[in-house]
C-alpha cells in the first residue's frame, strides 16, 4: 500500500476552540437533473439528497450536502478505509453514471476536511468570511459555500458550535495557517 | 504638574490615575480619560504645530475629528512613528510621546516661518504660476518642492502592529452615540432588531452627556443625567451590541459600511504587546440610522488662526468633560446662542469671561438672559477686526458692525484675552449620507445642507443634528417620530417626554467678517491646515474659477487631512456671496470615504507578510523543497522552477535538466494543470462544441489535444482530453486557465446549451500528475507498475490505461509535451508523493532528473509547442499559430467558429507564429524583443516580437518563437532584433526545431 499523506496532519486548541483535520474521509461529488436520481441514491445509501438550498441530509454513515440545484457532495461521517471508499464509489458510479442518471466523481483528495469546534468558531469565521451565519448556526445540518480568507470553502453545521469545513487540498495548508493565526486573537 | 487649569471632581476623568507623557521632549502629566489635547491644555500649552504653507503657529482648535491644527507625530522611533494623529482624538496613555509637525528646529522657533513674511508673494496658485517655466527646470524645482511638501513624516520600517477584519451583519446599524443615536438604538433593539451602535469616542452620549445646564431639561432633570440613565439601561438590552472607539469610515451602496475600531491605541506600549491594534468592521445592515451630529463652524475674520483661538463648543467640552480651562481670561465671539452655553459652563467653573462679542443686534432667548444675569459684558453688533499674539493670542480688537454687516464703524476697542472661543453656527455631518448616494438640500434659514428625504437611498434615515435639528426639543421629538416610522414601531418610551430648552430666536450670518483694513492686508483663514484664506478664494474667482470643485483644487481649501470639515461651508458661502449665486445651487464638494483617515494596516488586516497572497501547493511540494528546488509563482501555485545542484546558475541547471530529459529520463510535477471530469450522454457533443477539432470518433482509452477558442475566434486555452468511457472524459486545461475554463464551460451548459446532458466536476486537486519523459521513461514505468503492458501496440502514444500502484488506482496517459516518449501518472493526491518517490527510486540507475517549469518550457519550444498566454496573447487565431490542421472545417459549429471567417481574422498580414534562429548560435534573444526589417528607419516599423527564447542544449544553439506580420510567408528571410547596444541578426524558420518527424515519441 502506498503511504497516505494529507496536508495538515494536525490538530490545535485555543481555549475551547479545537481545530483538527479529519482524514481519510470519502468525498463524492454527485450531479444530476434526472427524476429517478434521488430515488436511486435513496436506495443505495438510505439517504435522500436534499432539494432545499444550503441544507443537508445525514444518516449514521453519510452526509449529503446541497451544493446547487443539480449538485451534491457526499462524505462519510467516519474515517473509512481505501477499499471501502472504492466499493462505494464503484457502486455509485455503476448505478448512476453508467446508467446515465447523472455523474459520480470521486473528490476524496480534492477536499480536505477540517473540524472546528468551540463557542468562538463563528467569531473566527467572521474575521474573513462575508457570510451571514445567523441562520446557519441556528440550524443543524445547514450548508454554506462561502469564502474564508478569500478561499472557497464549504461549511457543514453538524452540531451546536461544531462544523466541518471543506477546503481544496492545494489551498488547505495556507488556510490552516490563517485559521491558526486568527484563532490566537479570539 | 500645574493644577491651575484643572477642575476637580470631574466624572469623566480619573484623577486618581496620573499619566506621564512627553510633548516635544518635555515631560508632562495628565490623567486617565484625557486626550492629548486636553492634557496639553491643562499644561497651558496651546501652540502645537505649524501651518502647511506659511508655517504660522497654530494651536488646538477643536475637540474632535474635525481638528485642522493639532495634528502630531506619535512615537520617538522615526522608523515606527505614526504621523498626522489628531491630538484631540488620541487618548492619553502612560509613556505617550508626541511631536509637533512641519516645523524646524522646533515649534516655537520655526525657520519656515519666513514664509509668513513672504505671504504676499505666495497667493493661491503660486506653484502653478511660478514653476511652469522654463519647463526644463521642473526637476530642479521638484527637488525643493518635494522636500517642503507634506506635514508628518512616514515611518521607514514595516508596521509591526497587528490588524484585524470582522464581517458583521445586523438588522439595524446606528452610527453615532449622541442623544438621538442612543434613543434610536434603544427603540430598535427593544423591538427585536439585532442592533449595532457605533461611536468613535470611548464614552457614549455625544455633547449631551456633559450638558449640565438649567436651560436644558428632560422630565425635570438636566439632560446629561437623563441621558446617563438611558445609556446605563441600553447596556442591558440583549439585542444591542455597542462598539465605542469605533468610527465609521465609509458608507457604500446597499448598506455596506466600513468602520475602524481602535483596540489598543489608548493603551501604554507595554499593555499593547501581542494585541490587535485596530479592527476594520465590514458591516452589512438591513437598515441604517445616521446620527452623526454636527460640528461647530468657526468665524472668518482677520488673523483668526492664532493659538488660543478655539471653537466655542471645544472650550465647553474641555471644561465640562475634561475639566480643563482653556484659558484664564476667555472671550467668546459668536453669531448664535451656542456660545452662551459655553459662557454658562465657564462661569460655573469659575473662569473669568472677558466679554462676549456677538454680531447680532440682540437675542432675547432664555440662555442669553441667563448669561446676562451673570453680568458678563456682551458687545452686540460687534465684530473682531484683528487679533494679536504670535504664539498665543493676547489681544483682540473689536469694532461695531454696520447695519448691513459689510463694514465696521465707530471706535476700535482693544481687549486683553488669552483664549478666544468662536462660534459660527453648526454644520450637520452629512458625509456618510452623501457617501451612500443621498442628495442634499439647502436650508437657507441657517445656511445648512441637509439630507433630502426624497433623495435618500432606501433603508436609511438621518436623525438628530445631522438632520438639521439643533434644539434638544426638536431632536427628541423628531428622532422619536422618525425612528418609529422607519422601524414600524407604534409606541415608544420617548412619546411623552417633557423637554425644556432655550429656543434660538435670532440668527445672523456673515461669511467673511469685515475689517477696518482692506482685505488684501488681512489674513482671514478658511482652511487652517492648508493656509487658504478668504482672499485666496476671491482671487480664484477673479481668475475665472467658478465651480467649487475648481476653487477647491486651485486654493487647496478642504484638501488637508481634515478634508475641510471646518472650512468648506465658508468657502461655499464666500463663493456664493461673491458671485451672487444661491448657495444651494452651488452645491458642495464631493464627500469621499474615509470620513476620517484610515491606517493602511486596518485596510489590509492580516493579509500581510505570509498572508499577503495565497500559496497553492502540490502534493509533492515538500519533496521539491527538500531537493532545493527554486519555485516559480504560476497563478497562486508554487511550481518547481528548476533544481540547482552544487551552486549551479539557473541557466546551468536548465541546460542539465533539458539534456537529461532527452538523453535518459526526466520527471516533472504537472499536478497544477486544471482537470475537469466530464460525464453525460452528450459529453462528446459538448467537446465538439467547445474545441475546434472533432471528438465524436475518439475511441475509448484514447487522448486528443484540443484548442479552445473565445467567441472572437482567439485561442483561449488548450490541453489534452482523454476518453475514459462511453460518456466519460477527463479534460486538462492550462494551470492559469483552470478556474476560468470551468466557469466558462459551466456557464455555456447552463445558459447556451441547457439541452445537453453533461455534468462537469473539477478534480484538479483530487489528482496529482507525475510526468515522466525521455527514452528511458518506459523502463521507469515498468518498474513502478510492473503489471502494465507498455508495448507500443497495447499502449500507443495518445492513449490511456487504468492501473494500480501498490493497491491504489491510478490513470496512466501516454502523452507528451516534450516530444519524448512520455507517460503521465494521475493518482489521488494523498498518495502522490510516495509514487513520485517510487519513480525517483526506479530511475536511480538511469539518472532520472527532476525538472521544473523552465526546462519544460525549453523542451516544448524545441518542438514548437505553444504555451497559451506566452506565445498567444488573446489576439492569435489557430491559423495565426500555423495550426490550421486543428480546425474541424466540416464541423457544424464550435465556440469562435464564426469569428474565424471575419475579414480581419483571414487577413494575410496578421501576426503569425514563426521560428527564429540567430545568426550567432550562441546569442540568446530576449523575450519581448521587437523584430524589424530595416535599421535606421524612423519611425521604425516593428514587425513582431519574440515570445519564447532559449538556448537549446540538445541543438547546441539558440532558438526562439516569435509572432511576425505575415510570418507564414517569411521563412528563410533575415531580420534584425535591435537591442540597447547591438543589433542581432535573425532568420525566420519553421516553428519545429527538434525531431521534426516525431520519431522520439516511440523511441
Amino acid at each position: 500500500m502506498l503511504n497516505f499523506e494529507t496536508t495538515v496532519q494536525d490538530s490545535k486548541s485555543y481555549g475551547d476552540l479545537t481545530l483538527s483535520e479529519v482524514e481519510p474521509i470519502l468525498k463524492i461529488n454527485l450531479r444530476s437533473n434526472k427524476r429517478e436520481f434521488s430515488t436511486k441514491i435513496g436506495k443505495l445509501l438510505s439517504i435522500i439528497p436534499p432539494i432545499e438550498a444550503n441544507t443537508s441530509s445525514s444518516n449514521e454513515d453519510y452526509s449529503i450536502l446541497w451544493l446547487s440545484p443539480d449538485e451534491w457532495l457526499i462524505y462519510s461521517n467516519n474515517k473509512i478505509s481505501y477499499e471501502q471508499q472504492n466499493l462505494l464509489e464503484e457502486n455509485l458510479f455503476n448505478n448512476i453514471s453508467n446508467t446515465n442518471q447523472g455523474s459520480v466523481t470521486n473528490v476524496t483528495d480534492h477536499w480536505v476536511m477540517i473540524n472546528l469546534k468551540g463557542s468562538k468558531i463563528y467569531d473566527l469565521l467572521s474575521k474573513s468570511s462575508p457570510y451571514d451565519f445567523k441562520n446557519f448556526k441556528m440550524k443543524k445540518g445547514s450548508v454554506a459555500q462561502t469564502l474564508l480568507n478569500h478561499t472557497d470553502v464549504i461549511l457543514h453545521n453538524i452540531d451546536d458550535n461544531n462544523l466541518n469545513l471543506f477546503v481544496r487540498r492545494s489551498f488547505s495548508e495556507d488556510l490552516w495557517l490563517w485559521i491558526n493565526d486568527s484563532a490566537r486573537f479570539l | 504638574m500645574s493644577q491651575e487649569l484643572r477642575i476637580n471632581n470631574n466624572k469623566f476623568i480619573d484623577q486618581t490615575t496620573r499619566l506621564s507623557f512627553k510633548f516635544n521632549g518635555e515631560k508632562l502629566y495628565g490623567y486617565k480619560g484625557d486626550t492629548l489635547a486636553s492634557a496639553l491644555l491643562a499644561n497651558n500649552i496651546h501652540l502645537v504645530g505649524r501651518s502647511f504653507k506659511y508655517h504660522r503657529p497654530r494651536g488646538i482648535m477643536t475637540c474632535g475629528s474635525e481638528e485642522p491644527n493639532a495634528i502630531v507625530q506619535i512615537g520617538n522611533d522615526p522608523s515606527l512613528t505614526d504621523p498626522n494623529v489628531r491630538a484631540t482624538e488620541i487618548e492619553l496613555y502612560e509613556g505617550l510621546e508626541a511631536f509637533s509637525q512641519n516645523c524646524w528646529p522646533n515649534v516655537k522657533f520655526d525657520i519656515g516661518g519666513i514664509n509668513n513674511l513672504l505671504s504676499p508673494l505666495l497667493p493661491a496658485g503660486f506653484y502653478y504660476k511660478t514653476f511652469m517655466w522654463p519647463a526644463s527646470f521642473w526637476e530642479k524645482y521638484e527637488f525643493f518642492i518635494r522636500h517642503s511638501a507634506g506635514l508628518g513624516k512616514s515611518p521607514t520600517k514595516p508596521d509591526p502592529d497587528i490588524y484585524d477584519h470582522k464581517y458583521y451583519h445586523c438588522d439595524v446599524l446606528v452610527v453615532g452615540g449622541g442623544i438621538s443615536g442612543i434613543m434610536a438604538a434603544k427603540l430598535s433593539a427593544e423591538n427585536n432588531n439585532e442592533t449595532l451602535l457605533l461611536d468613535d469616542k470611548n464614552i457614549l452620549g455625544g455633547a449631551t452627556i456633559y450638558q449640565n445646564n438649567d436651560c436644558f431639561q428632560i422630565d425635570g432633570t438636566h439632560t446629561n443625567y437623563w441621558l446617563e440613565k438611558e445609556i446605563k439601561n441600553i447596556k442591558n438590552i440583549k439585542n444591542l451590541t455597542i462598539k465605542t472607539r469605533t468610527s465609521l469610515a465609509a458608507y457604500h451602496g446597499y448598506n455596506y459600511l466600513l468602520a475602524k475600531e481602535n483596540l489598543t491605541d489608548h493603551l501604554s506600549p507595554d499593555e499593547r504587546k501581542g494585541k490587535i491594534r485596530q479592527r476594520l468592521w465590514k458591516i452589512r445592515a438591513k437598515k441604517v440610522i445616521i446620527s452623526t451630529g454636527s460640528i461647530e463652524r468657526p468665524l472668518i475674520f482677520n488673523n483668526n488662526d492664532r493659538p488660543g483661538i478655539m471653537l466655542s463648543s471645544a472650550i465647553k467640552k474641555f471644561i465640562d468633560f475634561y475639566g480643563v480651562k482653556a484659558g484664564k481670561e476667555i472671550t467668546l465671539f459668536t453669531n448664535n446662542d451656542s456660545a452662551y452655553e459655553t459662557a454658562i459652563s465657564l462661569k460655573k467653573s469659575g473662569v473669568n469671561i472677558v466679554s462676549i462679542i456677538d454680531i447680532r443686534d440682540k437675542s432675547s432667548s432664555k440662555i442669553v438672559k441667563e448669561v446676562e444675569k451673570h453680568n458678563i459684558k456682551i458687545y452686540w453688533k460687534h465684530t473682531i477686526v484683528n487679533t494679536e499674539g504670535y504664539r498665543r493670542i493676547s489681544f483682540i480688537e473689536i469694532m461695531q458692525l454696520s447695519d448691513d454687516g459689510s463694514d465696521v464703524i465707530g471706535k476700535k476697542i482693544k481687549l486683553k484675552t488669552d483664549c478666544l472661543g468662536i462660534s459660527g453656527g453648526w454644520t450637520p455631518m452629512v458625509h456618510l449620507f452623501t457617501q451612500s448616494g443621498g442628495k442634499l438640500k439647502f436650508r437657507s434659514d441657517d445656511n445648512v445642507f441637509l439630507p433630502d428625504k426624497n433623495k435618500t437611498p432606501s433603508d436609511q434615515i438621518s436623525i438628530g443634528s445631522c438632520n438639521g435639528d439643533f434644539d434638544i426639543k426638536d431632536i427628541i421629538l423628531n428622532s422619536n417620530k422618525d425612528v418609529k416610522t422607519f422601524l414600524g414601531i407604534e409606541n415608544s418610551s420617548f412619546d411623552n417626554l417633557k423637554v425644556e430648552s432655550s429656543k434660538e430666536e435670532m440668527k445672523r450670518n456673515i461669511w467673511l467678517l469685515p475689517s477696518d483694513k482692506p482685505i488684501g492686508k488681512t489674513k482671514p483663514f478658511l482652511d487652517f491646515q492648508n493656509d487658504s484664506t478668504a482672499k485666496d478664494v476671491k482671487l480664484a474667482l477673479r481668475e475665472g474659477f467658478k465651480s467649487i470643485e475648481h476653487v477647491k483644487r486651485y486654493t487647496t481649501t478642504g484638501m488637508g487631512t481634515d478634508q475641510g470639515k471646518l472650512s468648506n461651508m465658508h468657502a461655499l458661502g464666500i463663493i456664493a456671496e461673491t458671485t451672487g449665486t444661491n448657495m444651494g445651487e452651488l452645491g458642495t464638494t464631493t464627500f469621499r470615504p474615509p470620513y476620517t483617515p484610515l491606517t493602511f494596516g486596518a485596510i489590509v488586516g492580516r493579509n500581510v507578510g505570509e498572508f499577503f497572497d495565497h500559496t497553492r501547493k502540490t502534493a509533492m511540494h515538500n519533496w521539491h523543497v527538500q531537493n532545493k528546488a527554486k519555485f516559480e509563482n504560476v497563478g497562486q501555485w508554487k511550481r518547481a522552477w528548476y533544481y540547482p545542484k552544487n551552486g549551479e546558475t539557473m541557466f546551468e541547471a536548465v541546460q542539465r535538466e533539458s539534456k537529461a530529459a532527452r538523453e535518459s529520463v526526466g520527471i516533472l510535477d504537472a499536478s497544477t494543470l486544471g482537470k475537469i471530469d466530464i460525464q453525460g450522454t452528450d459529453a462528446s457533443e459538448f467537446l465538439n462544441r467547445v474545441y475546434t477539432n472533432a471528438w465524436s470518433k475518439l475511441a475509448i482509452g484514447k487522448c486528443r489535444y484540443g484548442l479552445m477558442l473565445n467567441e472572437d475566434g482567439m485561442v483561449y486555452d488548450d490541453g489534452v482530453t482523454t476518453r475514459l468511457g462511453e460518456n466519460h472524459y477527463i479534460m486538462t486545461t492550462t494551470t492559469g486557465g483552470a478556474a476560468n475554463v470551468l466557469t466558462k464551460l459551466e456557464d455555456y451548459l447552463q445558459t447556451e446549451w441547457p439541452e445537453l446532458d453533461v455534468y462537469l466536476t473539477t478534480v484538479t486537486d483530487h489528482f496529482s500528475t507525475i510526468s515522466i519523459c525521455g527514452p528511458n521513461s518506459k523502463k521507469i514505468l515498468s518498474k513502478v507498475i510492473p503489471d502494465l503492458d507498455l508495448s507500443d501496440e497495447k499502449f500507443p502514444h495518445m492513449s490511456f490505461k487504468n492501473s494500480i500502484i501498490n493497491g491504489i488506482k491510478c490513470r496512466v496517459m501516454r502523452i507528451s509535451f516534450t516530444g519524448e516518449h512520455s507517460y503521465e501518472i494521475n493518482i489521488q493526491s494523498n498518495y502522490a508523493k510516495h509514487v513520485w518517490e517510487l519513480c525517483m527510486d526506479a530511475g536511480k540507475n538511469y539518472n532520472i532528473t527532476p525538472y521544473g517549469t523552465e526546462t519544460m518550457h525549453l523542451l516544448r519550444a524545441e518542438k514548437g509547442f505553444i504555451i497559451t498566454g506566452q506565445d498567444t496573447d488573446g489576439t492569435m487565431t489557430p491559423s495565426d499559430l500555423q495550426m490550421d490542421w486543428i480546425i474541424g472545417k466540416k464541423k457544424f459549429d464550435f465556440i469562435g467558429k464564426r469569428s474565424l471567417y471575419r475579414s480581419d481574422t483571414i487577413r494575410d498580414d496578421r501576426k503569425q507564429l514563426v521560428g527564429l534562429l540567430t545568426d550567432d548560435p550562441k546569442e540568446i534573444l530576449e523575450e519581448g524583443a521587437q523584430i524589424v526589417e530595416k535599421l535606421n528607419q524612423k519611425p521604425v516599423e516593428m514587425l513582431g516580437h519574440v515570445t519564447s527564447s532559449y538556448f537549446s542544449p540538445n541543438l547546441n544553439k539558440s532558438i526562439a518563437l516569435a509572432v511576425m506580420k505575415s510570418g507564414k510567408k517569411l521563412k528563410g528571410k533575415k531580420f534584425f532584433v535591435p537591442m540597447e547596444n547591438k543589433n542581432i541578426n535573425v532568420t525566420v524558420t519553421d516553428t519545429v526545431f527538434f525531431d521534426k518527424e516525431n520519431k522520439r515519441l516511440n523511441a
